[in-house]
């Protein structure tokens, strides 16, 4: 459950603990949640692994997605760059997994497979990058589905709805997990791979929808 | 292993990791391009890391995609690993 870091001390949870407790008052008053579900399995609790996508339209997003599932603790995958820069700590004290987009590292993936494998929590935003050109969801990259696979969790698709206003409450719609061996079935390789990534970008689209109706 | 044996093999591989590249990997070389000559994505390069090491139980560690370009790269590397997994 708890993997060492790469001078192999064990992972501590103390400071992303100090950060969640001490935010979690300030982000309830500010952003006021409000959480839609896609039907009754979503409003299941995660228990376990799951791989966790959303929408990406800001730079706090990852601190959103935390509201989303209050519950547990939550790593997210962030790029390379923000661990080289001079708040890279924060990044590494927050148990963030640090992917390099233009060179993948084989070491990156596996600690995301096995993190889910140990039980973990893992954000993913497929976009790939944070979308400020419109609320449209730009096409999903596949990476994370070979994740799933490869770890055997489920993916929870998440949608997160852009705030136009400070007041405006942050809505989440929350889809049910999706098991990728089920949907693939036989199917092996990149066909596979695409077909889940296809599924997935669709339940975000009827998420999208779910969020925009508002109704709960 | 022989040199002959991982290449074939990793055609294989290639086969199952995309069956819409099959006329290219059935041609290939070891001087064949994995992204430009066989097509493969980078989400097609992990997968096809995570099949060698499901077919030839080694580690893919300290690598990234970018250390890959040819299918010869792959094949040197799996022929070195071998040889460590011998000499140990």
């Amino acid at each position: 459950m708890n993997a060492g870091n790469k001078k192999g001390r064990p992972r501590t949870h103390l400071f992303y603990d100090f950060v969640k407790i001490t935010a979690a008052l300030p982000g309830v008053v500010a952003f006021r949640p409000k959480y839609l579900y896609e039907n009754e399995a979503a409003k299941k609790r995660i228990r376990g692994g799951a791989l966790l996508i959303a929408n990406h339209f800001g730079f706090f997003d990852p601190v959103y997605l935390q509201f989303a599932v209050w519950y547990r603790r939550m790593r997210q995958v962030c790029l390379q760059q923000f661990f080289d820069s001079r708040a890279g700590w924060l990044f590494r004290a927050v148990h963030c997994i640090p992917v390099d987009r233009d060179n993948i590292g084989m070491d990156s993936i596996r600690e995301i497979v096995t993190s889910l494998k140990n039980g973990e929590v893992v954000g993913m935003y497929p976009e790939g990058h944070i979308n400020t050109e419109n609320e449209d969801i730009q096409t999903f990259k596949s990476g994370m589905v070979l994740m799933a696979l490869q770890s055997g969790c489920p993916v929870i698709a998440i949608y997160m709805k852009p705030r136009k206003h400070w007041y405006e409450r942050l809505v989440f719609a929350i889809g049910e997990p999706v098991d990728p061996h089920t949907v693939c079935g036989d199917r092996k390789g990149i066909a596979a791979i695409e077909q889940m990534t296809r599924v997935l970008k669709e339940k975000e689209e009827s998420l999208k929808i779910l969020a925009s109706e508002g109704k709960t | 292993m022989k040199r002959e044996e991982i290449r074939e093999k990793l055609k294989q591989i290639l086969f199952e990791t995309d069956d819409r590249n099959a006329d290219q990997v059935r041609d290939c070389s070891e001087d064949s391009d994995l992204r430009t000559d066989l097509g493969l994505s980078s989400v097609g390069m992990l997968y096809m890391v995570f099949s060698i090491e499901e077919t030839f139980g080694v580690r893919f560690e300290n690598v990234s995609m970018n250390d890959f370009k040819t299918l010869g790269d792959v094949v040197d590397y799996l022929e070195n690993k071998t040889e460590e997994g011998k000499s140990k």
